[in-house]
């Protein structure tokens, strides 16, 4: 019997060596196809799916022990409705002192993330402050010629700071951010303590101006 | 009388849309229908070669827009039935002499005397797909089973889904392979309207005829042996809203097929 369908198997090899070939030919063509359109129809790039998959991990694993290397983030599409499909496999759910542990950890890096923050600006407010002061020294003539100075030590700090992080691209728009505060400064002259409020302010919020910080703090 | 205005389109060129209106157009007037045919495809005109029309086109669609010429005029007839009538493109010009407005205006006067208002799309996503739907307030897509058909086809849908005028969309699987599908080598009916997600007018085989008939100038279903010509003829009458069950195109030709068909039977027994 075995020697039969041995036989068998050899012959309808024969007949179908080509469709167990090609098989992975149209498979894959359709893989590739239903992936290119969930990025056309959604405009979600790799690397963002990716970014947004970290942080979903992060989140989730405050609350519930979860395998990372199995969970699957996915878009479905139903009729007019795309969704988004999140498989997560749950190795075990955390109890109630571990989740507020991770919680309570996860705010203290938040704190941390923040004041980190607001360390950065105050030393640049405080040379910002400093040059300000100097320049009270100097006659009114000159001014202008001050002005290009302070946004040049401002831009020079600012980059030495980029660079740790090496985000190139995200110097450009600080440094325009930061062109304006010796204006502000200037502006308030003698209110000089509000000055640097008004700054941080405007950029104490790191989550919105660059989650990819966060990201990487966690 | 209010007639419908349908819109052939596929973003990707080189599908079918011109072989599929001509061959629908051609299947409705048939069957008694008055039908004009639209093409807009300005530079690049087609639909009078598939026709057999060319040598009898006086006026254009751009004529008609710079008022040199009624619309009347700019009508031309076929050369076997007076129910089938063609407004050519302009082939000296781009689509800019044309703009959506005056489109849909030239669209809305002929369905008031006409069944059908089929209107050739130009390839791509700008001016001229603007165009071309605008107007319209049906659409088919064609596509043929290949990536980046469907990709195409699946932008044009997404456009389409954005047009309150268009009522319903609907898909044309051109030029389809049974023998490639069956060993695996093409995307199946199945696997593209599972991608796609819009309902199914027809699908055409592959057919070499088409070659021949576009030689001739003759549309392939006034042949009555042809198979994509009786593909055509049954999307003309789920056009007219008739249930024609899709052409078996499975069915193992040759001696060797049959052969290998039988095999595949005994393996399912055994």
């Amino acid at each position: 019997m075995s020697l039969f369908s041995d036989l068998y198997n050899t012959i309808s090899k024969f007949f179908h060596s080509q469709d167990v070939q090609e098989d992975a030919s149209k498979s894959v063509a359709t893989n590739r196809l239903k992936l290119v359109l969930m990025q056309d129809r959604t405009n979600l790039t790799p690397r963002i799916l990716e970014q947004m998959r970290s942080e979903l991990i992060d989140l989730l694993s405050r609350y519930v022990e979860l395998d990372k290397e199995l969970l699957d983030l996915n878009f479905e599409q139903e009729g007019d409705q795309v969704a988004l499909m999140l498989s997560i496999p749950v190795i075990r759910a955390k109890d109630e002192e571990e989740i507020d542990a991770a919680v309570k950890e996860h705010e203290e890096m938040l704190k941390i993330a923040l004041s980190k923050k607001e360390d950065e600006e105050n030393k640049q407010d405080e040379e910002t402050k400093e040059e300000e002061n100097q320049e009270g020294e100097v006659p009114p003539d000159s001014e202008t010629s001050d002005i290009t100075e302070n946004t040049e030590s401002a831009e020079t700090t600012e980059e030495k700071t980029e660079e740790e992080k090496a985000e190139a691209e995200k110097t450009d728009a600080i440094a325009k951010e930061l062109c304006d505060i010796p204006k502000i400064i200037k502006k308030k002259e003698k209110k000089e303590i509000s000055a640097p409020e008004e700054i941080t302010n405007a950029n104490n919020n790191p989550f919105k101006s660059d989650p990819s910080d966060v990201e990487s703090i966690i | 009388m209010t007639g419908r205005v349908i819109v052939i389109t596929s973003g990707k060129g080189g599908v079918g849309k011109t072989t599929t209106s001509a061959n629908i157009g051609t299947a409705l007037a048939k069957s008694g229908f008055k039908v004009v045919l639209i093409d807009t495809d300005l530079g690049l005109r087609n639909l009078d070669l598939l026709l057999g029309l060319e040598n009898r086109i006086v006026y254009t669609i751009v004529d008609v827009i710079e008022e040199r010429c009624k619309l009347k005029q700019a009508l031309v007839k076929d050369k076997k039935n007076p129910n089938l009538q063609l407004l050519a493109a302009a082939q000296t010009r781009d689509k800019t002499a044309v703009n959506a407005e005056q489109l849909k205006e030239i669209c809305d006067i002929l369905k008031e005397e006409n069944d059908f208002v089929l209107v050739d799309c130009p390839a791509g996503i700008e001016q001229g797909f603007q165009n071309a739907v605008a107007g319209a307030s049906e659409a088919i897509v064609v596509t043929t089973p290949e990536m980046s058909a469907i990709r195409d086809a699946d932008r044009i849908i997404g456009l389409l889904a954005t047009k309150e005028e268009i009522t319903s969309v609907k898909l044309l699987l051109n030029r389809v392979r049974p023998n490639l599908i069956k060993s695996n080598e093409m995307m199946s009916v199945d696997d593209v309207v599972g991608i796609l997600e819009i309902p199914l007018v027809g699908i055409i085989p592959e057919d070499t005829g088409i070659i021949t008939s576009t030689n001739k100038g003759e549309p392939i279903v006034n042949d009555e042996n042809a198979l994509a010509g009786k593909a055509y003829r049954n999307v003309a009458e789920r056009i007219l809203g008739e249930e024609v069950p899709f052409l078996d195109l499975d069915e193992p030709k040759g001696f060797m097929a049959k052969i290998k068909n039988a095999i595949a039977k005994l393996k399912v027994k055994v």
